[in-house]
């Protein structure tokens, strides 16, 4: 026979104070979880790679970033006119773009330099993205002139990064004509011709061949036969999988964080939850003795503390994903050190996290609970009714 | 009437269980607490330990654009400037990608010498240790091209012999072959300040420019940076100025600023987070609070009878306000003290385990104080709600009360 759900809600609540200090560790416990860890989903989300996989990304072999890579024109060249996995757009032109890549210092606007991408793209790389990319304000920028467009939210971020402003790259400045927005790794992004950007900054090479490959294309058996080539020595790599290696680093660490702070603050609040509870057992020990008198068993007795110690868990949960609602969306900027440029994004709690978030504390309360549970199940009848 | 001190030692006792389980939350509250303080602390270290007297000259434009190489003297003839060094970043690493770590290539003649106070050469070519390490580390490297001196940090994480030679994958900086680069260990050093880690890589310009010529994809080589030392008691601003007015024309402008305002460049990297951290430090504070708060009010409430005794026999208010705040602060000062003393404990574990992330990883004193501070607040605040109790207590009601 099973006590009814009620009782335990019930005497949790009764006493008050208490069962709300409880409450509230767990709650700040989950808080912290919840916030690295929406941080953690916000800055991968904005890597997550859109569609299709048959893009492919040709840097110089050795390299881990795009940073690190360089392309001589020549071979960037033969490499786009004489490669047979590389797709023909319509009129027969292969979809493929070479790309410069920098990573520039730009003024936020509350002051500090922070790395901002800068990216050299030709109008192929507009083909190539298709409908990830769609522009918000102004235009694009003219082929061969200096100009440039930004991502949305560096508009924000940054200063001169307004439709109008002036961006100087070294001797030359570029104005800003358009805002765009990309939904993916891209969106933190300036964008200039090519040409004119290696004319400002005078590095006269590419940092990467970017190129639709036909379907079917092995692009791991690709790897292997070019980075060896004679001609145009390049390592491949998918769009996705190149996107999941920048973000590794940051990722872990924040994996890494979010896990030692919750466990150390988890044990805490566990302990926190068992002098409730321990508490609630003696303050009750003669109503136990009681039910047991009256054939109620030891299991039953025992799920009836767990329940109601897993309870406080629950309301902790929910107050504690409460706590961190108000920040869901906010827009914040955190320095990727694989690409060593700033990524703009948002804390995004997704509906999984909240799910492991109200687990994770009905999971604290379950611990908390157990070892008082178990004291309150082996109590004996007589002793107990005697109990005060 | 005194105050029965003994009560004190006797309530904790008796309730040994809830004691040690609030203690322990409260000891890994507060080692939590100074870990994620001490995290930033430790970047803001990483700034104010830069040396005063040394200025960076970079691209205006990007850290990854080079400086033309000419630049060199011209920067050695400006007024006020001692001496310069190239700096290059080579962004290799050693067997495994993931281990990383940073490599430099410097003008070494002069470089060892600019950075006397920020490094200090432990381990010579031949065992030498102390004044003479620095000297035969010197002349070792200055007769070995590939030679290079390195990090204490990295000798012990790669159990590398003095005199081994390394080799140093390249993903910036491949070799015409695209083989690995060879170094061949003739010095150890340790840092002397926070902001340099034990775990760098410092090897002769000259080399890395001779392997590099030739090879494809460069341009015409430049440097990353030029590190360069005022003479004592040159005016930063003037100085920085005149480098910067140099090359206002280009071909390549530049940014002179501070070492300090160089390191601070770095941790503004990191954003937001490092306020993050600090909001996730006054979350722990609370729990803790809470914690506390609640052990003294089950306490307080299992002792209300006995509570309504003392107050029978004679004993004041303050009496009982005392044995409840002396309960309290033994709780939350013992706790937390063991919490506080393991986090400056573990202090050396936790460096190596963060490893390149947070290099030189500290717990400081001012940290420990307030994390002390903290415990002994959590401790008053927590007594004071059974104290208030206790005084509005009338023995007639707390005599009849169960429990």
């Amino acid at each position: 026979m099973l006590l009814p759900l009620r009782y335990s809600v019930r005497n949790a609540i009764v006493r008050k104070s208490s069962a709300v200090l409880t409450v509230c560790g767990i709650a700040l416990t989950v808080a912290v979880f919840a916030g690295v860890l929406s941080l953690r989903a916000g800055f991968r989300s904005v890597y997550q790679p859109r569609g299709d996989e048959n893009i492919a990304i040709y840097m110089r072999p050795g390299a881990s970033s795009e940073g690190e890579s360089a392309i001589r024109l020549e071979q960037a060249e033969i490499l786009v006119k004489e490669r047979p996995e590389i797709a023909l757009n319509a009129e027969g032109q292969p979809l493929a773009a070479m790309e410069t890549f920098l990573a520039v210092y730009m003024e936020q606007v509350q002051g500090g330099k922070v790395n901002v991408p800068i990216r050299g793209i030709q109008p192929r790389s507009l083909e190539l993205m298709g409908d990830a990319v769609t522009l918000l304000r102004g235009r694009w920028m003219q082929w061969d002139s200096d100009e440039i467009v930004v991502g949305q939210p560096l508009t924000e971020r940054m200063q001169s990064a307004r439709i109008g402003d002036t961006v100087l790259l070294n001797l030359t400045p570029f104005k800003v004509v358009g805002v765009f927005e990309h939904n993916g790794a891209q969106n933190g992004e300036v964008w200039g011709d090519v040409n004119r950007m290696m004319a400002a900054l005078d590095r006269p090479f590419y940092q990467r061949v970017i190129a639709r490959v036909v379907d079917g294309t092995d692009i791991a058996a690709l790897d292997k036969e070019l980075r060896n080539h004679k001609r145009t020595p390049m390592q491949v790599q998918s769009e996705r999988d190149y996107l999941f290696g920048q973000t590794r680093a940051l990722s872990f660490q924040l994996a890494f964080l979010a896990g030692f702070l919750t466990l150390i603050m988890g044990a805490s609040a566990v302990l926190g939850a068992m002098n409730t509870m321990l508490a609630a057992v003696a303050a009750r020990t003669h109503e136990i003795g009681v039910l047991l008198s009256l054939g109620y068993g030891r299991i039953a007795i025992f799920l009836t503390f767990l329940l109601e110690s897993a309870f406080m868990g629950f309301l902790g949960g929910i107050a504690g994903v409460a706590l961190t609602l108000p920040f869901d969306g906010m827009g914040t900027g955190l320095g990727n050190f694989n690409t060593f440029t700033d990524v703009s994004f948002e804390f995004t709690l997704t509906p999984e996290l909240v799910g492991m978030s109200v687990g994770l504390a009905f999971f604290l309360g379950l611990l908390g609970g157990a070892l008082p549970a178990l004291r309150a199940a082996r109590l004996s009848p007589v002793d107990a009714l005697r109990g005060g | 009437m005194s105050t029965p001190w003994f009560l004190v030692r006797k309530h904790l006792a008796d309730h040994w269980v809830r004691s040690g389980l609030t203690m322990a939350a409260l000891s890994l509250a507060l080692f939590l607490f100074c870990f994620v303080t001490s995290i930033v602390t430790t970047l803001d270290r990483a700034i104010s330990s830069a040396a005063a007297n040394r200025l960076v000259v970079q691209s205006a434009v990007s850290l990854f654009v080079d400086l033309p190489l000419d630049y060199q003297p011209k920067i050695n003839a400006v007024p006020g400037v001692e001496d310069t060094s190239k700096m290059q970043w080579f962004g290799g690493y050693h067997q495994d990608e993931s281990q990383f770590f940073a490599q430099f290539a410097v003008d070494h003649e002069r470089f060892f010498e600019m950075y006397a106070k920020d490094i200090s050469i432990t381990e010579g070519p031949n065992g030498e240790t102390g004044e003479a390490a620095r000297d035969a580390a010197l002349a070792a490297l200055a007769a070995e091209r590939r030679g290079t001196i390195v990090g204490s940090g990295l000798m012990s994480q790669f159990d590398w012999q003095m005199g081994q030679t390394v080799p140093i994958e390249a993903k910036i900086f491949p070799k015409p072959d695209g083989s690995a680069w060879d170094f061949v260990i003739v010095g150890v050093y340790e840092p002397i300040k926070t902001n340099v880690d034990n775990r760098t890589l410092w090897f002769r310009w000259d080399y890395f420019l001779e392997t590099i010529t030739g090879a494809e994809g460069f341009g015409d080589l430049g440097t990353g940076v030029f590190m360069v030392n005022m003479e004592p008691g040159a005016d930063a601003a003037a100085v920085t100025s005149s480098i910067d007015a140099l090359f206002a024309n280009g071909p390549q402008k530049t940014v002179t600023t501070t070492e300090q305002a160089f390191q601070a460049t770095f941790v503004a990297m990191l954003g937001s987070l490092p306020e993050y951290m600090q909001s996730i430090g006054g979350a722990i504070v609370f729990a803790v609070l809470f914690s506390v708060v609640n052990t003294m009010l089950l306490a307080a409430r299992q002792r209300t009878r006995s509570s309504g005794i003392l107050k029978a026999l004679g004993f004041s208010n303050a009496a009982l306000a005392r044995l409840f705040f002396a309960e309290s602060l033994f709780l939350s000062v013992l706790g937390g003290g063991a919490g506080v003393a393991f986090a400056k404990l573990s202090e050396q574990s936790m460096r190596q385990t963060l490893g390149p992330n947070m290099p030189g990883y500290g717990v400081e004193w001012s940290t420990i104080a307030l994390g002390i501070g903290i415990a002994v607040f959590v401790g008053i605040v927590a007594g004071l709600g059974p104290a208030w109790n206790a005084s509005r207590l009338r023995p007639v009601d707390a005599l009849r009360s169960e429990g």
